[in-house]
């Protein structure tokens, strides 16, 4: 059975399916960071006292992984470009072009998945650091705010390069079949992953630098 | 069609330098360790700018459909709500007022 509205648009609203589906699925994940966030500013606002994030939490590391994860978006929109105006192509069977685009596409498709490894691996060495300096989440409002936020957003990271690695490798045959389908995909996952670029937008002022 | 590729991947570009640079402000800022309200304030309007620019141009929503508008609009509106309420039933504790009797007198 053929899932309908993948390349066509549903004529209500305009949209294919996944397009609707993932915007709505990201309006149910700003609800789950908007809590968490809320919580931090009453439990802030209310405290008598609050340690002063700078000096426990590394400014320049978290800066790194800022530029890291835009720079996984940018090569995760470029891996959109590089399918998109190369439908037609594949469609007519121009394999040059089918073939040099997909080249393309699992370029930056890569790079984007080097991005995120080097955020995990940053974020590894950050935790191992607090760790090792007997700062767990229950020591105090600050550190379990800091945990729960930058841990539920890496588990977000983790999932989002599970798909993005299937769209690289196994996924991307789709490409050659169904070129509209796959690139409609791709765009999809892209929307997902700026979504997770646009948390950490604001985990770093809030949890580094206020 | 490869000009229009060659424009798009040049917006790409440009939306990623103003990112470079809006990440560059918020750091600096930080350094100047400002009061709080104005430190929160400018973070976070540095922080809505650049999420703004991902939104926008990354996840192509300038120009997208009512039909994504519309619920993101809903969302934006409840979350506010959802601080909001949390500031009216914890305000007096926050701030210091007295309002915590008003529905009972």
């Amino acid at each position: 059975m053929e899932i309908p509205y993948t390349t066509d648009v549903r004529p209500d609203t305009g949209l294919t399916n996944p397009k609707l589906g993932i915007w709505l699925f990201l309006a149910s994940e700003v609800m789950l960071f908007g809590s968490l966030f809320s919580s931090y500013a009453l439990l802030r606002s209310g405290a008598p006292t609050w340690p002063v994030q700078h000096e426990i939490l590394s400014v320049p590391l978290a800066a790194l992984n800022t530029v890291v994860l835009i720079a996984s978006s940018v090569t995760m929109v470029m891996a959109w470009a590089s399918l998109a105006p190369h439908i037609a192509a594949v469609r007519s069977g121009n394999r040059d072009e089918e073939a040099r685009s997909l080249g393309r596409y699992r370029l930056f498709m890569g790079l984007t998945l080097l991005g995120g490894a080097i955020f995990l691996v940053v974020k590894t060495i950050e935790y191992s650091d607090k760790f090792s300096h007997h700062l767990y989440p229950a020591t105090n409002n600050f550190l379990g705010l800091y945990f729960t936020l930058t841990g539920l957003h890496a588990v977000h990271v983790i999932v989002g390069m599970i798909v993005n690695a299937y769209l690289w490798g196994p996924g991307a045959r789709m490409w050659h079949r169904e070129p509209e389908r796959f690139t409609n995909r791709i765009e999809v996952a892209g929307i997902y992953w700026h979504f997770v670029d646009v948390v950490w937008i604001f985990l770093f002022p809030v949890l580094y630098l206020l | 069609m490869a000009h229009d590729v060659a424009t798009q991947v040049r917006g790409y570009m440009l939306v990623f330098g103003a990112l470079l640079v809006l990440t560059l402000a918020t750091v600096g800022m930080s350094y100047l360790r400002l009061p709080e309200t104005p430190a929160i304030v400018i973070g976070l309007g540095i922080a809505l700018t650049k999420a703004s620019l991902v939104a926008m141009y990354f996840m192509h929503l300038k120009g997208e459909k009512p039909m994504v508008y519309w619920p993101l609009g809903l969302t934006a509106f409840l979350f506010i709500g959802l601080l909001v309420s949390v500031l009216l039933a914890e305000g007096d504790h926050l701030f210091g007022t007295q309002f915590g009797d008003a529905f009972t007198r």
